[in-house]
């Protein structure tokens, strides 16, 4: 059995803690960032993790955004839609991926090209 | 003397006894009663909220480096907690429990088990299922075979995985250090993945992972100052720590190509979590010493098989949870009764 002064107190604090956790989910929403930090790819073969920052920046790898982003896109970071590298589009988004990726670190000789290297199976 | 006649059986030791009036012969000259013997003063509410108070560090580190996400996980988680126990008292017609601050320290754990960018909803359901279905149905506190938390934890990874890929779950923030979450590393791309991260990094919190899970040295001074209030038995956090330690140990030097060193094992993940706050609970865990030793123990080396050779990243949820339910087992292992019956004595 618990005191009333228990019981008060508890009240108290789930009352102070539902405010304060709706005041911050609501509040404060997860935001995607305008540049992405980090991308995640889903593919047929596991996750694929990008670190779109180091890639970008001129302290990091210093690749342009016109090597990857060949097309101007508006409002969208997807490349697989209906006019980019969707399913029925040529090349597909593995495709176009997988050359520009490990095309460019074969080329510069450095980075993972092996599948196991990238990809999360 | 008068003194001499003065009862065999002091009053005060036995208060439930009546006093014997000096100079007649107590009716019994030995009282077995079962325990407790002795009442030092303490509560389970004051024991709830040293918990939450040892958990503090870790929580604000926490806090510190994801913000208000972080904040709102761990408020919403444990008055959600709170909320849910309210209810199911109301419900069943029971007397409100929530003033002891175990429904508190329960979702306390659980947000401590979560990502910062867990959605409400996730939280909402995780509550529910460590309050009702890990604690309450079974009778509430004490009553429980399975730590609540971790229920509800494994519950949730297993339903919702992209949620707890702390990879894609925290792929939006940047804090200054290496973001990639270690365990995930080290499963997908082996020990040559883990290299940059140092240990010191990851023993001061610099690493990614769960909102009070990341913060080894808080965890730390949490656990032991527990341990030294008697509010977690050492013998379970430490032996769950060595099991961790021997058997990644000896996972390291049968292929360090392969497999990780032990301090990383023992720096990354829910381990020191685990260890200090989650392992030693009460009613899922042990009461006797060898119990406690061999629980604890195996807890820790089937943590670092599952990481090792098993499907998940981390294993901490699946292996407490399998020893919980070895618990009773275990605890089998006890000393004998002192004495025998002897027929026809």
């Amino acid at each position: 059995m618990t005191t009333k002064g228990e019981q008060s107190f508890a009240f108290a604090l789930a009352a102070i803690l539902l405010v304060v956790g709706v005041v911050c989910y609501a509040a404060f929403p997860q935001k995607t960032p305008e540049e992405p930090v980090r991308l995640l790819f889903k593919t047929t073969a596991g996750k694929v993790l990008l670190d779109h920052k180091t890639h970008a920046a001129d302290e990091g790898y210093g690749v342009a955004c016109d090597e990857c982003h060949h097309e101007e896109q508006e409002d969208s970071s997807s490349c697989s839609g209906e006019d980019c590298h969707g399913p029925d589009s040529e090349p597909k988004r593995s495709d176009a991926l997988h050359t520009n990726c490990k095309g460019c670190h074969e080329d510069g000789g450095a980075g993972p090209v092996e599948c196991r290297a990238c990809h999360v199976m | 003397m008068s003194n001499e006649k003065k009862p065999v059986v002091p009053h005060d030791l036995f208060p439930w006894k009546p006093a014997k009036e000096a100079g007649k012969a107590p009716a019994k000259k030995l009282v077995v009663a079962h325990a407790p013997f002795w009442h030092d003063g303490g509560k389970i509410s004051t024991k709830n909220y040293h918990i939450m108070l040892a958990a503090l560090p870790a929580v604000l580190m926490g806090i510190s480096q994801y913000g208000a996400p972080a904040l709102g996980v761990i408020a919403f988680a444990m008055a959600c907690a709170m909320i849910s126990e309210l209810v199911w008292n109301l419900v069943l017609g029971k007397s409100i429990s929530i003033g002891d601050g175990s429904a508190a320290v329960t979702g306390l754990m659980l947000g401590m088990l979560m990502p910062a960018t867990a959605p409400w909803w996730v939280v909402l359901l995780g509550t529910f299922i460590a309050i009702v279905v890990g604690k309450q149905i079974f009778g509430g506190i004490g009553f429980n075979p399975l730590n609540p938390p971790l229920l509800a934890l494994a519950m949730l990874v297993i339903s919702f995985r992209g949620i707890f890929d702390f990879n894609e779950a925290l792929r939006h923030y940047d804090l200054g250090f290496v973001m990639t979450y270690p365990l995930a590393d080290l499963k997908a791309f082996g020990p040559a993945a883990i290299e940059k991260f140092s240990l010191g990094d990851l023993f001061m919190g610099r690493q990614a992972g769960a909102i009070g899970s990341t913060f080894g040295l808080g965890l730390i001074v949490g656990g032991v100052y527990l341990m030294l209030r008697g509010y977690v038995r050492w013998e379970i956090s430490l032996s769950f720590l060595a099991g961790v330690f021997i058997t990644a140990l000896l996972f390291n030097l049968s292929d360090s190509a392969k497999y990780a060193g032990p301090l990383f094992h023992l720096f990354t993940g829910y381990t020191l979590i685990a260890a200090f706050f989650v392992v030693p609970e009460d009613s899922s865990s042990p009461a006797n010493f060898i119990p406690m030793l061999l629980f604890g123990a195996l807890a820790g080396l089937m943590t670092v098989l599952i990481r090792n050779i098993g499907a998940y990243v981390d294993g901490v949820p699946f292996s407490i949870l399998l020893m919980n339910l070895a618990n009773p087992l275990l605890d089998k292992i006890r000393p004998k009764a002192i004495g025998k019956v002897v027929e026809n004595a």
